[in-house]
């Protein structure tokens, strides 16, 4: 809001009005998404329909592929169906239709726990500790449906956070958002999972802890783990990303690169915002 | 911030049942005089009539067991006599206290115990009894379980009486508290669990309660079973409440949640669950308050001030084994570890892997055998009656709210917290108002500690 508000207000809704023509554009463009073999991806989402209320979709035909070894992104505005997305992928929001398969099998409507032990890994945006539990406890709870795995596992994840292994004896509830976040992905690590879900890891987190999640993502991503990640630090998250998807009202908007995504004009007006721009 | 409102919900609603609960006495009549002559061994054939100022109510002889027992037309004072002629040449009767007692006091409801001892001739000096100087206490420490005629909801001590000395009355009343608090805290521990683990609030978790004191009282007693001891019967009766409690959640609980059933909605289900429960225990077992065969009468063991039955010790012990067994269990075992988390975090729990269904399964199941083994020993030291849970209830609400809602470890500590005040409360107050302490104490812990005493302040941001 800085300059003369009398020149800008209205330059500024004539330019919001156009950009919500070119998204609409956009989503008609991208309704017809080529649809792909299951088989050939490790997570293969298609035309994916989901909501919370009866006969509300957030979800309206969204298309989203995972390979082997790949970390994807997921960006768009608030409202988007971005975490509505992952929380149906890992099953916590039933399928009303279309398509979802893990390794070519249908995994829509398992039951959470059944993913967990098909080793899909999910870290929720918020509470994702459990507050009264030690954070070795958290890494049990991690680790239940193999308690003769954790402490191999404890050790493996510990390389990757230290930090919990110095507040083994702790209670998560009693740490700093950031330290919580390392509990949270140590834990969903816990089963050696093949696909981690990512559910704005880096919201609310200080500066300094969003560059360390986006780091130790990178990490987790080079012991052979793929990653689905929503971020609403869109620009470092499309930074970090091999491929990104630009979610608007439930359909896929853009799909691309990391790179390519950075440097499309439109994703950078519409959905980067002026700190793309300037940066 | 939801945690807060169902806190000030049920604080609310435990205050307003409590009122009633400590008002209405029950118009049972059927009071009695009766006794057992079994010092130094039980005694057929004695004769023992009763009077009413000069007017004779009536007479019994004991039976092979020594026991007698006189109907009697109301409260009041009445006058017991043994009459000595009765009393085969081998005995005696023993001086203290004597063959006759004098203003016997008898309560509305009360089955009121007289003491006679007999002893052998020349014996009687050197007997087993107490030190002479205490007369009064000797007779009150053979009282059995309490309970009877005083109001509901109430809860008497053993071996206090307005003659005891102030400083032994506090020993005496905080055994009893411990005792009580004990009680409260095993059958409230499953509350608490249950409130964790589905954020529900059982309304029915006191009438498991009396419905585990019910079953223990139909196998140890009943004419159908053919009379298990107590200890099996009680066994017996813990398995049953687990089964309860598991029936419960699988044929009501979770297809309500799976129906996503709001949790107000189930709240009243609950509360229609007990009013069913409460009433078929009523209809199937009578609206007469009843005790166990076993553990009646008996001398109190004397560990330097305190005075104890066996029963009371026996109670006391086995609740702190109980206790620490859950406690080792919730915090060592696996399972106890996903209680814990569920009670943590539901969703979560269930991202982790944890079949979230199976542990609330589980969870039913330990809250109700435990709430039947807590109906069994609140039986056993007051008495076992229709509505002895729903009294129970309220405390174990209030111990649950002062613990820390959701927390095992928490409605442990409230349950010690409020037993402990409910009994002390009477130094200095009347009895009747010992739950209203109880509930007074709570409501001062929350506007201290509004998370209760071990609860969790939610985190915000």
């Amino acid at each position: 809001m800085s300059g003369n508000p009398e020149q800008e207000r209205p330059s500024g809704v004539e330019a919001a009005v156009e950009a919500q023509h070119v998204r609409e554009e956009v989503l008609e463009r991208a309704g017809t998404a080529p649809a792909g073999d299951p088989r050939d991806h490790l997570v293969f989402a298609d035309e994916l329909v989901a909501g919370y209320v009866p006969e509300v979709n957030i979800l309206n035909g969204c298309t989203l592929t995972l390979d082997e070894g790949e970390v994807v992104g997921i960006i768009g505005p608030n409202g988007a169906g971005k975490s509505t997305l992952i929380k149906t992928i890992f099953g916590l929001i039933p399928v009303r239709s279309g398509g979802l398969s893990l390794r070519g099998e249908s995994i829509a409507n398992l039951a959470a726990h059944e993913l967990v032990s098909r080793g899909v890994g999910y870290v929720p945006q918020t509470q994702n500790v459990f507050p009264t539990l030690t954070v070795e406890e958290n890494l049990q709870m991690g680790a239940y449906l193999r308690p003769k795995s954790f402490a191999a596992r404890f050790d493996a994840v510990a390389e990757l956070f230290p930090l919990l292994a110095q507040r083994r004896r702790q209670k998560a509830g009693a740490l700093s958002g950031g330290e919580r976040q390392m509990v949270a992905m140590g834990r969903a690590l816990m089963m050696e999972p093949s696909v981690l879900l990512l559910d704005e890891p880096t919201a609310g987190l200080s500066p300094i802890y969003q560059e360390e999640v986006f780091q130790r993502v990178k990490q987790i991503n080079a012991t052979g783990v793929s990653v689905i990640m929503v971020e609403q630090n869109a620009r470092r998250c499309l930074q970090i990303c091999d491929r990104g998807y630009v979610l608007d009202q439930g359909r896929n908007a853009y799909t691309g690169t990391g790179r390519e995504l950075l440097e499309d004009p439109n994703v950078v007006e519409l959905y980067l915002g002026t700190l793309a721009k300037s940066a | 911030m939801r945690r807060r409102l169902v806190t000030v919900l049920l604080a609310v609603i435990t205050a307003i049942l409590v009122i009633p609960a400590g008002a209405v006495a029950d118009d049972q009549g059927g009071e009695t005089l009766n006794g057992q002559i079994r010092k130094p061994e039980t005694v057929e054939g004695i004769d023992i009539t009763v009077y009413q100022g000069s007017e004779e109510i009536g007479t019994a002889t004991t039976g092979p067991d020594g026991e007698w027992e006189v109907e009697v037309p109301g409260p009041g004072a009445y006058r017991v006599v043994l009459d000595q002629e009765s009393v085969p040449d081998e005995y005696v009767v023993s001086e203290r206290p004597g063959p006759e007692h004098d203003e016997v006091q008898v309560r509305e409801g009360q089955q009121r115990t007289v003491i006679f001892n007999l002893a052998r001739p020349g014996e009687e000096e050197g007997g087993s009894s107490a030190s002479p100087s205490e007369p009064a206490q000797e007779a009150a420490e053979e009282e059995p379980a309490q309970g009877e005629g005083t109001p509901e909801g109430v809860t008497t001590a053993p071996g206090v009486s307005s003659a005891t000395p102030f400083g032994t009355k506090v020993v005496q009343l905080t055994v009893a508290g411990i005792s009580f608090g004990l009680v409260i805290a095993i059958s409230a521990i499953g509350l608490s669990l249950i409130f964790g683990t589905t954020r529900m609030i059982n309304f029915a978790h006191g009438d498991m309660v009396t419905f585990g004191a019910m079953m223990a009282l139909l196998f140890s007693t009943g004419a159908t079973f053919n009379d298990v001891p107590l200890v099996v019967a009680a066994l017996i009766a813990v398995v049953l409440g687990a089964l309860l409690g598991i029936g419960l959640e699988r044929f009501l609980w979770r297809p309500l949640r799976r129906r996503n059933v709001a949790l107000i909605q189930m709240f009243i289900v609950s509360i229609g669950v007990a009013l069913i429960l409460r009433h078929l225990l009523l209809v199937g077992f009578g609206g007469n308050r009843e005790r166990y065969d076993e553990y009646q009468l008996q001398e109190m063991i004397r560990l330097g001030p305190v005075g104890v039955t066996p029963r009371e010790l026996t109670i006391i012990c086995l609740s702190v084994l109980v206790l620490v067994a859950v406690a080792a269990m919730l915090q060592f075992t696996r399972i106890g570890k996903a209680m814990r988390a569920v009670a943590d975090n539901r969703d979560l729990a269930e991202s982790s892997g944890i079949d979230v269904d199976r542990v609330t399964l589980y969870v039913w199941g330990l809250g109700g055998g435990l709430s039947a083994l807590g109906g069994v020993f609140y039986g056993l030291s007051q008495s076992v009656y229709w509505q002895m849970g729903f009294h129970l209830l309220l405390l174990m609400f209030a111990a649950v709210i002062l613990g820390g809602l959701g927390t095992a470890y928490g409605a442990m500590v409230g349950g010690l917290v409020i037993g402990l005040v409910a009994q002390l409360s009477t130094l200095w107050f009347p009895s009747e108002l010992m739950n209203a302490w109880a509930l007074a104490i709570m409501i001062v812990v929350l506007l201290v500690r509004p998370q209760g005493i071990l609860g969790r302040r939610e985190r915000v941001g």
